[in-house]
């Protein structure tokens, strides 16, 4: 692919992106969210087309205007959301739409389907029955056969998305063996993981793409980590974060003890003082969003406790946004607020029933609020009357911040509050933490920005694979300490 | 396809209570009744499968069928031979069925509401046409060809068990079960596997409506009449014997097989109760209950499954 | 507020129309007659269009009604009291209100499937529940509700309006209708903002049960009798009016003003197509090709509201 560049409204996505690989390659993509992998990637397999740029295949140029163009020549991609059909057998997801005709127009020859599927199967080195229903697997197996899929399609070029995010270590090794069959028949492997310690087991070379623009490719051999993760992130220079911090802490005003929760958090214990920005780092699936929702009441709880206040909390989103606990969301638009409703409205959602005992909504009272909190946060926005879905992304996430302030909320769980948001904004954003904890809140903080957590935190946790693994103090806390933590070697 | 559906055992059931407590059901006339009196249920439950398999919905089934009667009733009436007639009623079904499709999938309107709206419409033609009175006079073709019996079985058992062969057929040999199975279960894997997914699902409300109009050929034949109301809540029946027979809303998981047990499982609670004397109205209640347990029954399951699989995350 | 006014004058367009179409509309009899068939349709429409705002649906209110009404016609009968009566027909659709909030809230059945055999179970209860018999000959103090006039408007009209009143105020001026809306226009976020989902949906659908019990006593009135079929055509006008009354399938846009100005709108249809000696069997035709257009609006200003980001 070269010189590949894309724009949306309002973002460019992709900046004269040139990607180069390989035969028989496991060619490594790295970036954040939002640097431009997920675009590139529509674009080689037909779904998006570029602003400008080409591909060429085998040295020859070629257009992908459809998925099956993309197809045809051999470009095959497995997504993290499997394409997989629950209810029809493997036989039947491996040759959806590319089933081998029967003797009669119109029909399937299912033996042939399933001799060729058991093939498949058996070369990927699983036991699997073609019978089976796809929806019976687990998330392992039903990435093989999404393998044999792309197998089946004769792929030369194979892409996977975070394919190790929900495996467990054996059947990663297994995955990784049939990588390296792959490798070994000459397909190309474009790999993208956010755990960078693959890079050693399996990868021959790596690409780091920042802010839609391709900033490095390497061997892998070259490739060290600390130097990758600065390539992904970079840094933001000129950016005053924190004014101050506080050498003494308040008293505990979060207190979580052995947490074990349905979405996999397993015995998670922190805590957190007042006046306090407790940052929460580690790769992404580490499960720092599960605690989050697990601390907040969001996902089911199935052991430990959370005390706020020294108060034990009840289950449940009610009782924890009435004890004074807010969870700003990672996703705003689709958690954090209603964006057919208006600023007013979103702002005085979490509040409303501690605003208005009685039940009785007076609009007035309401909309003096609104306005008192717009204005505190400085929300630009015409009126407050605006649907929140016309929003810039740092004023939408303000008014998510601004539902807490009216709600009285006193802790604060930030989920990547700056992901998505332009310098200006993030430095407000800052400054609104900033005020919120000089004036005795707590904040716990999810980044996976590095030099966020270190400038703006006073303390960190660290997880890993669902778990606390490390806790790091002001004096301790610096990016090379918290990947030492994050990764699963030291 | 080897998995006994559970309302297998359901049927069982009912069929042995009503055979020790009603006199006069375990009779070979009466099964061949049950037999009989479910046929029409299962022309239309077999196009309702695949609907909902598609997570679709058609309430405008039993109008449909009432103004394909009454067209072709109309048309008996008018001295058309019968097979001109049949093809009429069948058109007027496709047409509606098309319609459907239309709404939903290329509109994106909500089925049920979509479907509510044309039940509407195909009332009102059905009322229009036949001025609200029953079409009678519909000569001697129709009623003979009903009340033929090849081999002892009466026609309306050949015609259901037909359609269900040909239907089964499709799903099993042809694309149609996989893709209709992947419509409700994962469409934007259809769609990324280049399968034209807007034909078919379109097409299976279109079969809803051809099914219909074929349905209509038995109910006319049946009543000697073409009756504009006849067929009112028949579209509830065939969710009923769908849901019943194990078909789900969200995932794409269905059979012919599970619908045609529950078809049987609804014809035989009917008898069944008409033969131990329980008013008609409370048969209908009792359906409507059956499918709310049948829904409960899946809720349940589908929760113990997840729970035991574990959540999974990103 | 802005598509409101357009259905207005879309109603009003109606009227105007009507009025150069035939003589009989523009007399008093006439529109009060309207008024008051408006009414009933509002009153089964008010509790739908609650648990339409929460993007859900409650397919069982005409049969609701018809249940209800024949409940509290033989409770009426048995033990002469009207005032046991109305308790009754208002209990019991509360009650199916609460059977459909569990369905959906504990159950989490989707609602329109919950609902819907709901319906016909109710439907199947009512008929054997009446035995084929028709109960009739009620109080005329009771009667008035549905047939009188009081300072020469109807009764039910009242009814309407003081039901308007304190649903409008309940939607707009209180914690819980802000909440309804906020849960109809993104649930979970709602739910992530200490909003009480299922409780509140409960209630929902409970009120919209309640309605259903309602409008049954007042068409209990008006009719004067109560057989098992009086609820059947009820449903999709009471769908209709909430849906030309601009309350989304999609939840949290819409209110119970909307569903008056939808109730109003369908009525009048119904009124010129009967005062123009249309044929009576056209009008479930007419219904459900409103119902069609007013849905595909719906989905249209969805679709273009998204594109417009």
């Amino acid at each position: 692919m070269r010189g590949i560049s894309k724009s949306f409204p309002g973002v460019r996505a992709l900046d004269g992106v040139s990607l180069s690989v390989n035969a028989g390659d496991v060619h490594f993509l790295l970036g954040q969210n939002g640097a431009g992998k997920s675009t590139l990637i529509r674009i080689l397999y037909g779904a998006q087309h570029p602003d400008a740029g080409e591909v060429l295949v085998d040295g020859r140029h070629v257009r992908l205007h459809t998925p099956a163009d993309a197809r045809a020549l051999g470009i095959a991609v497995i997504f993290q959301e499997f394409s997989l059909v629950p209810y029809l057998n493997l036989a039947q997801n491996i040759f959806l739409g590319r089933e081998p005709r029967g003797r009669l127009p119109g029909t399937i020859d299912h033996k042939t389907m399933h001799a060729e599927a058991r093939r498949l199967l058996d070369m990927l080195g699983v036991q699997l029955e073609t019978h089976a229903l796809a929806h019976e697997l687990g998330v392992a197996q039903q990435q093989v056969v999404e393998i044999a899929k792309a197998l089946s399609q004769r792929a030369r070029i194979l892409v996977m998305d975070e394919p190790t995010a929900a495996l467990s270590d054996h059947e990663i090794d297994r995955l990784f063996a049939q990588i390296r069959a792959l490798r070994a028949s000459g397909v190309a492997v474009i790999y993208i993981s956010h755990r960078l310690q693959e890079i050693a087991a399996i990868g021959d070379r790596v690409t780091v793409l920042r802010d839609g623009k391709n900033v490095a490719t390497m061997a892998a051999a070259d490739a060290k980590l600390p130097d990758l993760v600065h390539l992904m992130i970079g840094r933001q220079v000129d950016v005053v974060y924190r004014e101050q911090f506080y050498d003494r802490p308040g008293d505990v005003v979060l207190d979580v003890s052995g947490l074990t929760a349905e979405n996999g958090i397993d015995n998670a214990s922190l805590t957190v003082h007042a006046g306090e920005v407790v940052g929460l780092a580690g790769l992404v699936g580490a499960g720092r969003s599960e605690l989050a929702r697990a601390i907040f009441g969001a996902d089911r709880v199935t052991g430990g406790s959370v005390r706020l206040n020294g108060r034990l909390l009840g289950r449940g989103p009610v009782r924890s946004v009435r004890a004074g606990l807010g969870l700003v969301p990672e996703n705003r638009k689709t958690e954090g607020l209603a964006l057919t409703r208006s600023v007013e409205d979103n702002v005085l959602l979490a509040g409303i029933r501690k605003l208005f005992p009685s039940g009785w909504y007076c609009a007035r009272a309401a909309a003096t609020v609104a306005r008192d909190v717009v204005s505190r946060l400085r929300v630009a926005t015409p009126s407050i009357a605006r649907l929140t879905r016309y929003l810039s992304g740092g004023n939408q996430q303000k008014v998510v911040i601004g539902k807490w302030l009216t709600a009285g909320s006193r802790f604060f769980i930030f989920d990547e509050p700056t992901r998505g948001i332009d310098v200006g904004a993030k430095a407000e954003i800052y400054g609104v933490m900033s005020s919120l904890v000089a004036d005795g809140a707590a904040v716990l903080m999810i980044s996976s920005e590095l030099p966020e957590v270190v400038a703006v935190c006073d303390r960190a946790y660290v997880m890993r694979d669902k778990r606390i693994v490390g806790e790091l103090q002001r004096h301790e806390l610096s990016e090379a300490n918290i990947l030492r933590s994050a990764m699963h070697h030291e | 396809m080897n998995k006994v559906p559970g309302a297998a055992y359901l049927l069982a059931i009912l069929v042995v209570v009503f055979a020790i407590f009603g006199s006069g059901f375990a009779t070979a006339a009466n099964l061949l009744n049950i037999g009989v009196q479910s046929s029409v249920l299962l022309l239309l439950a077999l196009p309702m499968t695949l609907i909902i398999m598609s997570e679709g919905l058609d309430l405008s089934m039993g109008a449909v069928l009432s103004f394909a009667g009454v067209v072709l009733a109309t048309m008996l009436m008018k001295e058309y031979r019968l097979v001109t007639a049949l093809l009429a009623a069948v058109s007027v079904g496709l047409a509606f069925g098309v319609a459907n499709g239309l709404l939903v999938v290329t509109l994106g309107l909500p089925p049920f509401v979509a479907t509510l709206g044309t039940l509407g419409v195909a009332q009102g033609l059905a009322l229009v046409m036949s001025g609200g009175q029953s079409v009678v006079g519909i000569g001697d073709a129709l009623p003979a060809l009903y009340a033929r019996e090849p081999a002892g079985v009466p026609f309306a058992i050949w015609m259901a068990t037909g359609a269900f062969v040909v239907f089964h057929l499709a799903f099993r040999y042809t694309r149609l079960g996989s893709y209709v199975s992947a419509l409700g279960g994962n469409r934007e894997a259809l769609v990324l596997a280049g399968v034209r997914a807007n034909l078919y699902h379109v097409g299976v409300y279109a079969l809803g409506g051809v099914m219909a109009g074929f349905a209509a050929l038995l109910l006319t034949g049946r009543m000697s009449a073409g009756h504009p109301t006849a067929a009112i809540g028949l579209e509830f029946d065939a969710v009923a014997a769908v849901i019943v027979g194990g078909t789900s809303f969200e995932r794409g998981k269905g059979t012919l097989g599970g619908t045609l047990v529950g078809v049987l499982t609804i014809g035989v609670l009917k008898n069944g109760l008409n033969v131990l004397e329980v008013p008609s109205s409370l048969q209908v209640a009792s359906i409507g209950v059956l499918v709310i347990v049948a829904l409960v029954l899946d809720s349940i399951v589908q929760a113990i499954a997840t729970r035991r699989r574990g959540v999974r995350t990103a | 507020m802005k598509t409101l006014a357009y259905r207005v004058v879309a109603l009003a367009a109606i009227g105007i129309a009507l009025t150069f179409a035939t003589d009989v509309f523009f007399t008093s009899g006439n529109l009060l007659n309207v008024l008051r068939q408006a009414s009933l349709t509002f009153l089964i429409a008010s509790g739908l269009t609650l648990t339409i705002l929460t993007a859900g649906l409650d397919l069982s209110v005409g049969a609701n009604v018809g249940l209800s009404a024949c409940l509290a016609a033989t409770v009426m009968k048995s033990t002469d009291s009207i005032a046991l009566g109305v308790v009754a027909g208002l209990g019991f659709g509360a009650l199916v209100g609460a059977l459909n909030g569990l369905m959906v809230t504990l159950l989490k059945l989707p609602p329109f499937i919950a609902t819907y055999g709901m319906l016909w179970t109710l439907n199947g209860v009512t008929y054997w529940f009446m035995g084929g018999e028709t109960i009739h000959g009620f109080a005329p103090g009771f009667r008035s509700l549905g047939t009188g006039y009081w300072h020469g408007v109807p009764i039910p009209v009242y009814v309407m309006a003081a039901f308007l009143a304190v649903g409008g105020v309940f939607t707009r001026y209180t914690t819980f209708g802000q909440e309804v809306y906020a849960i109809g226009a993104n649930r979970e976020a709602a739910r992530l903002s200490g909003v009480p989902v299922r409780a509140r949906l409960n209630l929902v659908y409970i009120l919209s049960g309640a309605m259903a019990g309602l409008a049954a006593i007042v068409y209990l009135a008006r009719l004067n009798s109560a057989e098992a079929d009086i609820g059947e055509p009820l449903t999709l006008p009471a769908i209709a009016a909430v849906l030309i009354g601009g309350t989304s399938l999609f939840g949290g846009i819409g209110s119970l003003t909307g569903t008056l100005v939808g109730a109003l709108t369908l009525t009048l249809v119904v009124n010129g197509m009967n005062l123009l000696a249309v044929d009576a069997n056209w009008q479930p035709l007419v219904t459900g090709v409103i119902v069609i257009l007013a849905v595909l609006i719906d989905v249209m200003t969805r679709q273009r509201a998204e594109a417009r980001v």
